[in-house]
């Protein structure tokens, strides 16, 4: 059937310049009057996985070593683990490499579906969490990346700072599907001093890449 | 408008930069900088206001808010605390509590009436006989009061929040603030300061003392604030008050917006690891009659007029003082063109030999031991009763100011609010920090300091302690520096007067609240002796100047009139907001945070009117007939859709799964098999349903099941408690989110649904309570369950939320030729009704158990091993007669349906309605109820109370359940 | 809130991120021969202790772990593990 489509659960009110279509998804590549940053990105569609096991020392999610203490993360090839607990690890695609299946074992489950997760890169995006959230991106002895579960906007969240870089920093967050519309308002809100706007994943790509 | 100084260094305004704005109407002219209240003292105004009980005219005092003289109402907002508010361009400035005006206030007399009005007056009074109250209340509510408000007001204004961590925050902004933030940013660490004025520099910002080599003062506090606002890692938060600090070293405060921010309040709330409480001192006002006349004010006050604002404060003044500051006070002023008729100083000795020496040559009359007895004048200050302190001998001054302060006292509440403790002192007279809260450490003035260098060295000093609270620094630098301060000049001694030798009828201790001595006097003689009593007694210190006037002079007074020996007794309890805050900036922006589901979009086309349920939206209604009659019937007779997404969805796994599914839910999970649902509950210790669901087995130790919308955000929780001892290995993902629902029900739901796969789902293949996964075009991961919630044929389809829109619309195409359509929460919730399937929550209440609402058979007694939560309560339940039971009923004579609540009585309350509806499918109203045991037999007559019924009764009566296709052949066709 | 718990594996948090659990009362009990007078003060008896009582708590907000620490009841603090001890 032609029509089928995947939605993501971010919606943005700008209008898209550049879309590619992939796996069902219409990706937005840029959309018209980004700004100069900080800047607001969509990565729903990049697939995400629970991974789950008392035996995570052996498990080796796409070639990678995970984190042994909780709130540490790993960000390789694209890849990002996340070390939530004793047991559960967070997997991110945020590549969008081609083999993004997730891996067989019984483990894993597929989250993609069940979080919203956005990029907040540029300057001054950490002022933009101390008005949604209480929790110290700034403290010194956090080293990126690293991976905080808490409230941000009154919702759970689970939020990687991926650079702490006063002038380009980035952090993902995700956090439930359903909360997708109010969060992306609370953010896009809390940033509008900032000049914070909404931006197509080449934003985030290239920045991945700098 | 009178003429400003134009030339001072220390001036905040821009007389270049005019600002108009509206008072009672006409149209004034201040300059930027200004407050209100120096915009309209510039423009002539000296009565700001009338007070609470006696509507006395109240004038300017002081310029940190600590009364309530200047409240008035500002752009439509009552209370506003004008002398510390900036003018704005275009504001509208009004009056409060006066009939007439301010200058000519209709309800003055009631200053003469005061002898019908004694320190607790409306307690004694008013309430014999009973019927006087409501009509004395109606006037004296007329007459007394601040600001008005309506009760529909809706604040204007932009609010904001921000939440911040720091290693060191400092409360307070002047010198010994700057040192100690300056000492533990030096170390690395991330510091904070708040100062409640708009800028730093606290007392030496607007005095020309020199500090040392010819600097002056405010050239000091420049420098100091230089170094701090260039310090990387030092925050600056100016016109920013604190208002409280907690354990854990919490300190809660707001900021006033300046023009280019994008808000005006925030709301900021700060974790520290050590605070610094250094927020000075403030004056402790001289009682004596009439003190509160417009024209009578405090020293900085009087200073600050003319170095902040540029307007000298009068053309007379006599000073009445206690303190050094007062001397140096007049000196300025004198030097800017203030005629000083005479300084009387309370202290005998003691006096800076230095500032002696000045007013001397300036020629300005000084008594000592002298104080000011009364303030002459009507309105305003037109001359002043001098005495000596011990009352002997008196002379009068004329003069139009009256400069007036008994001493200094520390400004505590930072201290006490998060459970620090005060010692009184009787050197200094003040009340100095005994217990300091952990991590708190208190600095500059707060301590009784007053020399300029002890000062900083005690702000040094407790930068460096608050940065050993964060693991940085030694002992021996803070050994150090305790040394270098133990070497300078230490407090102070300061005056213990309170009161002028004055009887006390007009001398008031509390401004906001019109207190006077005399009432504190009625009060002790009525047996109140500890100032928190008399505060409560005689309303002192109540008022929106949360204490700052009687403050500390109440528990001075106390002591002295008990005559004391040592004064034990305590100030009373501060609390937060220690500064009168807006409940709008508390709320800040109130982001408001619900979930939607994957179909939201589609269902908000196809005009489903949306209600917030516990954390979601959802449709409830598709049109506006809110019994749903067409809804209902389109799923009885043809298809319907409903979103369902909101249900819990989980996925367990892992070798310990099905022992956990066997802890929590009270069926014996090991017999789901795998391609059939298992409806099944969960119930608490007590044996109470919370939760029910369906499970399916999708491997060995791996499962998905639902649990209800509500209960979902606890589901994760609930099974990992009841776990927690076991150290069972399982994992739970909570895939709530992750899978869209739609329940596709009603006769041609098979129809519809054979439209979109490729499978067999004829009842042979796919028959009810079974399970299947497929994919929809080969694409669409979908997982399908038969079930009959509604009674009739139903998909339940979970697909993942991504791809909902586009099976939504495939169903919507495919059912075009029946005429599918929506269907809300309300529809289901009488569909079900009338089969009797219950909902939590809805047939229950926090007491009702398993067997209570007949899911009795849903328990297994063979699983003891498996110690299934509520399982020992249910079988001490079981034969408990005391209980309530479900039961169904319909009403008697065709009636119409009780509301959902209604008790059910005789000459007790005997149970109560669960849900009720006028049953379209069964022309008659039917519904369930929980009522007790002995009611549950069929045929019972139940007599249905409803709110407001009066004596009027609606009847029942118990029928077999459920009233809907009793045979469930339709769900299963 | 003032409060703050301490949890093992996010560190020190605002206490609204959590949910309290109740004393420590140790593993659920025998369940046979269990009066309805023994099973209900293991359900809802309580010590209730005015000083250092060890208690459960979830992190909601967080990782969503459930587990122990020490509170000192009348302050409303923290304590150490081995200072409770005391």
């Amino acid at each position: 059937m032609k029509d089928i489509q995947r939605i993501s659960p971010v919606v943005f009110k700008s209008t898209p310049s550049k879309v590619e279509k992939r796996d069902n998804w219409d990706v937005v590549m840029e959309y018209s009057g980004e700004g100069d940053g900080p800047y607001l990105v969509d990565l729903s569609h990049r697939p995400r996985f629970d991974l789950q096991s008392s035996k995570l020392a052996a498990i080796k999610p796409f070639g990678l070593k995970l984190p042994e203490i909780p709130g540490n993360c790993i960000f390789k090839k694209g890849i990002l683990a996340n070390r939530m607990n004793g047991i559960q690890v967070s997997v991110l695609n945020l590549d969008g490499q081609k083999d993004s299946s997730m891996p067989d074992e019984a483990e894993y489950t597929d989250v993609t579906d069940s979080t919203i997760c956005v990029a907040l890169i540029g300057k001054n995006i950490f002022s933009i969490c101390e008005k949604l959230t209480a929790l110290d991106f700034m403290d010194l002895q956090k080293k990126a990346p690293f991976l905080f579960q808490g409230p941000f906007s009154h919702v759970p969240c689970q939020i990687v700072t991926l650079s702490k870089d006063s002038d380009n920093s980035g952090l993902i967050l995700t956090c439930s599907r359903g909360y997708g519309r109010d969060m992306i308002n609370s953010i896009l809100h809390a940033g509008e001093e900032f000049g914070l706007r909404p931006a197509g994943e080449s934003r985030f790509t290239n920045w991945i890449k700098a | 408008m009178i003429n400003r100084l134009t030339s001072l260094p220390t001036l905040k305004i821009d007389t270049a930069q005019k600002l108009a704005f509206m008072y009672k109407g006409k149209k004034y002219y201040g300059v930027k900088g200004d407050t209100i209240v120096s915009a309209l003292f510039a423009n002539g105004v000296r009565i700001f206001g009338r007070s609470l009980k006696y509507h006395r005219p109240r004038g300017l005092y002081s310029l940190d808010g600590e009364c309530s003289n200047t409240c008035m109402e500002v752009d439509g907002i009552p209370n506003v605390r004008c002398e510390n508010t900036l003018l704005k361009d275009g504001m509208v400035i009004k009056e409060q509590n006066v009939k007439g005006s301010a200058e000519n206030d209709m309800m003055s007399f009631l200053d003469k009436m005061d002898w019908l009005m004694p320190a607790g007056f409306y307690y004694n009074v008013m309430h014999k006989p009973a019927k006087i109250w409501p009509i004395a209340m109606k006037q004296i509510r007329k007459a007394a009061g601040l600001g008005k408000i309506s009760p529909d007001y809706k604040m204007p204004g932009k609010f904001d929040e921000i939440f911040l961590n720091t290693d060191v925050c400092v409360i307070g902004g002047g010198p010994s603030g700057m040192m100690a933030a300056l000492s533990a940013a030096k170390k690395g660490l991330r510091v904070i300061i708040m100062e409640s004025r708009p800028w730093l520099g606290g007392f030496y910002e607007y005095r020309s003392k020199e500090y040392k080599n010819s600097q002056t003062l405010h050239d000091r506090a420049k420098q100091l604030a230089n170094e701090v606002t260039t310090q990387d890692n030092i925050r600056v938060f100016t016109h920013t008050s604190a208002v409280g600090t907690y354990n854990n070293n919490l300190v809660t405060g707001f900021q006033i917006g300046k023009k280019e921010d994008v808000f005006d309040e925030r709301y900021i709330e700060i974790r520290a690891k050590s605070v610094v409480a250094a927020a000075g001192c403030i004056e402790r006002p001289l009682i004596f009659d009439n003190n509160e006349r417009p024209g009578v004010m405090q020293i900085g006050c009087a200073l600050r007029m003319a170095k902040t604002y540029g307007q000298l404060p009068g053309k007379n003044a006599v000073f009445s003082i206690g303190h050094d500051l007062g001397l140096e006070a007049a000196l300025e002023l004198h030097d800017l063109g203030l005629t000083i008729a005479c300084i009387v100083d309370i202290r005998e000795d003691g006096q800076d030999p230095q500032l002696l020496e000045k007013i001397q040559a300036k020629k300005i009359p000084l008594f000592k031991g002298w104080v000011a007895k009364k303030a002459l004048g009507a309105k305003r200050v037109k001359g002043v009763d001098l005495s000596s302190v011990d009352g002997q001998i008196s002379k009068t001054f004329p003069c139009d100011l009256i400069v007036a302060s008994a001493g200094m006292t520390p400004v505590t509440g930072h201290i006490t609010v998060a459970l620090g403790t005060l010692k009184y002192d009787t050197y200094t007279g003040f009340f100095l920090p005994d217990q300091m809260p952990d991590k708190m450490h208190a600095a500059g003035r707060i301590l009784g300091l007053n020399d300029s260098f002890s000062i900083e060295a005690s702000g040094t000093l407790a930068g460096l302690k608050a940065a050993f609270d964060c693991e940085n620094g030694s002992i021996k630098e803070i050994g150090d520096a305790k040394k270098a301060l133990e070497n300078l000049p230490g407090p102070v001694r300061g005056t213990k007067l309170v009161t002028a030798p004055v009887k006390g009828r007009k001398s008031f201790i509390c401004f906001d609240e019109d207190a006077t001595i005399k009432n504190i006097k009625q009060a002790i003689e009525k047996g109140f002796d500890v100032p928190e009593l008399i505060k409560r007694f005689t309303a002192t210190g109540l008022g929106p100047g949360q204490g700052g006037i009687p403050g500390h002079n109440l528990p001075l007074y106390v002591a002295k009139y008990q005559a004391l020996s040592d004064v034990s007794i305590r100030p009373t309890n501060v609390r937060p907001p220690l500064v009168p805050t807006l409940i709008s900036t508390y709320a800040g922006v109130n982001h408001k945070m619900f979930k939607i589901t994957p179909m939201d979009e589609m269902q908000k086309k196809d005009n489903g009117i949306f209600r917030n349920i516990g954390v979601w939206q959802r449709a409830r209604y598709f049109s506006n007939d809110l019994l749903c009659k067409k809804e209902i019937e389109n799923v009885r007779n043809n298809v319907g859709m409903l979103d369902g997404s909101t249900l819990g969805k989980f996925r367990i796994h892992g070798p310990d799964a099905l022992k956990a599914l066997q802890r929590v839910f009270v069926s014996d999970m090991s017999r789901v098999k795998e391609g059939r649902v298992k409806y099944s509950a969960m119930c608490n210790d007590d044996g109470c349903v919370i939760d029910d669901g369906v499970v399916v087995k999708q491997g060995e130790n791996d499962y998905y099941f639902t649990t209800s919308s509500g209960r979902a955000g606890q589901t994760v929780e609930w099974i990992r408690y009841h776990t927690r001892y076991d150290g069972w290995d399982f994992a739970l993902v909570n895939l709530t989110d992750s899978m869209g629902v739609i329940n596709l029900s009603g006769p041609n739901a098979r129809k519809v649904f054979e439209k979109i796969i490729d499978i067999d789902v004829s009842n042979e293949a796919f028959g009810y309570s079974e399970y299947k996964e497929f994919k929809i075009a080969d694409t669409i991961p979908t997982r399908v369950m038969r079930l009959g919630f509604v009674g009739e044929l139903s998909y339940e389809l979970h697909v993942p939320s991504s791809y909902m829109k586009s099976v939504w619309l495939m169903l919507k195409e495919a059912g075009k030729e029946f005429n599918i359509q929506n269907f809300g929460v309300e529809a289901q919730n009488v569909l079900r009704m009338e089969k009797c399937h219950i909902i939590l929550g809805q047939e229950s209440e926090q007491r009702t158990n398993l067997l209570d609402v007949g899911l009795g058979f849903l328990w297994d007694r063979k699983k003891a091993e498996a110690k299934t939560v509520g399982a020992v309560a249910l079988s001490q339940a079981e034969n408990d007669q005391t209980r309530l039971k479900l039961v169904g009923f319909k009403m008697e004579n065709n009636g119409r349906a009780p509301r959902d609540g209604a008790l059910i009585v005789d000459e007790k309350v005997r149970g109560y309605i669960a849900t009720a509806r006028d049953s379209f499918s069964l022309n008659e109203a039917v519904g369930m109820a929980l009522v007790e045991a002995p009611l549950s037999k069929i045929g019972t007559r139940l007599e249905i109370y409803e709110d407001e019924c009066g004596d009027d009764r609606i009847y029942g009566k118990v029928v077999t359940m459920p009233f809907y296709d009793p045979e469930g052949q339709r769900m299963k066709m | 809130m003032a409060l703050t718990i301490t949890c093992p594996i996010c560190g020190k948090r605002n206490g609204y991120e959590f949910r309290f659990g109740g004393e420590e009362k140790g593993p659920r009990p025998d369940e046979k021969d269990m009066t309805p007078e023994a099973w209900c003060d293991y359900v809802h008896m309580n010590k209730c202790v005015a000083g250092i009582q060890e208690e459960w708590w979830f992190h909601k907000d967080g990782c969503g772990s459930w587990f122990k620490i020490h509170r000192d009841t009348t302050t409303n603090l923290e304590k150490e593990a081995q200072e409770a001890k005391k």
